[in-house]
């Protein structure tokens, strides 16, 4: 199977065409890892072992799965953080795009499905460092205006494929939609997100090159 | 090309972001994608990503916190995998400071093809879990762009509670098996084999060694040592047979991987 990694500039370069971000690589973390600095990747892991372990337990109950799924995460992002440019994506998007791919590959090994068990309340202080992360994130905060703006049917849609990993057939099933509209719908949604988010990304270079 | 075929990638782009797809449908998509290469495989993650984050965000129920004990595995692992790579470069620049010594060569590969000799006796027996084989594993999963890997399937009521999957590397020649829930066996009596399906290059499953299972509650991990080159291994079985295992197989299936035999003329 090829690596996320492999194809990476290729994607990002196709779907951020046009937008440039001023990040510095050399703030991130993954610059840090990439040129083997002392100490980067225990702050890889503090940054973001509770995102990604959070992610890996929506996808996965079984606790075993869910810790080897997310070893083989971190050791993927440590592979790949030679080809992170924060020209292209922010430092959570490369870190989550990894996450979910590796996961969604491990559950397609797996089974199609799982069961989502309800998580035990633990909005504590080291789970709030996760929420913080998220909430500086601008791109997160453009998708998420974004999404509001969706009617209620496409929002559920959204969360029920991405977010709660019901296959379309399932989701069909579970709205009561026929199938061909769960595609349809879905491919839409994605591609409208898709382009907001890109002239969001224009607006914002021509608001700092003002 | 229809619309509808742009279509259909588009979709089959969409799920492959949001799920896991069928092998079927994955070779649909790559299919399409050859005649629209404007598209690849990631076309729609970094949107679902961010759109995956966004629900995170606002579902307080969700955010975990990495257990204490999973985080000091993972900086292990990335210790050990670091040292390994470090030990690895050391000791082929090593030999290839002794082999370009001509005086050194000859006695290197007679030493070498004694050790390997041992080794590979002593690999048809060897211990499952030895220290670094998960590390191994995960170094082949990290670092292979031809990785082929399937979830094991029974065939047999006996070994229904099996689980685990096969991850498999033609370039590297080198694979694992990853397996939990099967029987213990008694060496004395019997032993697990591996058989690696090569269509294309034998007519026979090829031999991929012997394993002993002592625990059925945690899983084990397996090297696959092949005892030909592989082309382009296209399944995988386990047999239990004689200890030492057997050239040919007249044996029932126990596992296979993946599910459905590929297409061939084989006995097994």
């Amino acid at each position: 199977m090829a690596s996320l990694a492999i194809n990476q500039s290729n994607y990002l370069s196709k779907s951020m065409t046009g937008s440039k971000k001023t990040k510095k690589l050399e703030d991130s973390i993954l610059f840090s890892l990439a040129k083997e600095e002392a100490g980067a990747f225990e702050k890889l892991v503090d940054q973001y072992g509770n995102l990604i372990w959070s992610i890996a337990r929506r996808y996965l109950s079984n606790q075993t799965e869910a810790e080897d799924a997310v070893q083989e995460v971190f050791i993927a992002i440590w592979k790949s953080a030679g080809r992170f440019d924060p020209n292209k994506a922010s430092e959570i998007t490369f870190v989550s795009m990894i996450a979910r791919r590796r996961l969604i590959d491990h559950v397609r090994k797996i089974y199609r499905h799982k069961k989502l068990e309800p998580i035990d309340d633990c909005f504590d202080d080291d789970a709030l460092q996760t929420k913080s992360i998220l909430d500086q994130s601008t791109d997160v905060k453009i998708i998420s205006e974004a999404i509001n703006q969706f009617a209620e049917e496409d929002k559920e849609l959204l969360s029920l494929s991405i977010y709660q990993g019901y296959s379309h057939s399932e989701i069909s099933k579970l709205m009561n939609i026929p199938l061909g509209t769960v595609k349809t719908k879905l491919r839409r949604n994605l591609i409208k997100l898709r382009e907001i988010f890109n002239q969001d990304q224009h607006s914002i270079v021509s608001i700092n090159n003002a | 090309m229809r619309s509808s075929d742009k279509e259909l990638l588009l979709d089959l782009l969409v799920m492959q972001s949001t799920q896991a797809i069928s092998d079927e449908e994955n070779k649909e998509l790559q299919k399409l994608i050859k005649v629209y290469p404007e598209y690849n495989n990631y076309e729609f993650d970094e949107i679902t990503s961010l759109a995956h984050m966004s629900y995170h965000l606002d579902d307080n129920r969700s955010h975990e916190v990495l257990p204490n004990e999973l985080k000091s595995k993972i900086l292990n692992s990335h210790k050990q995998i670091d040292s390994l790579s470090l030990y690895k470069i050391k000791i082929n620049e090593f030999m290839r400071s002794l082999f370009d010594q001509p005086t050194y060569a000859w006695a290197i590969t007679v030493l070498l093809a004694i050790g390997i000799s041992f080794s590979m006796i002593e690999f048809k027996n060897y211990d499952s879990n030895f220290r670094y084989l998960p590390l191994e594993r995960v170094l082949l999963q990290s670092t292979s762009n031809d990785l082929v890997e399937y979830p094991w399937y029974s065939k047999q009521s006996d070994f229904a509670m099996a689980k685990g999957d096969i991850i498999w590397s033609n370039k590297s020649q080198k694979g694992f098996i990853k397996i939990s829930g099967m029987p213990v066996n008694d060496p004395l009596k019997n032993q697990y084999q591996i058989w690696i399906i090569d269509p294309l290059k034998y007519k026979q499953p090829v031999d991929g060694g012997v394993f002993n299972i002592n625990a059925t509650d945690q899983d084990i991990i397996i090297p696959i040592n092949p005892k030909l080159p592989i082309l382009n291994a296209k399944a995988f079985a386990i047999t239990l047979e004689q200890p030492g295992g057997v050239v040919v197989s007249s044996q029932e299936l126990i596992l296979t991987a993946p599910e459905l035999r590929p297409s061939s003329t084989f006995t097994l």
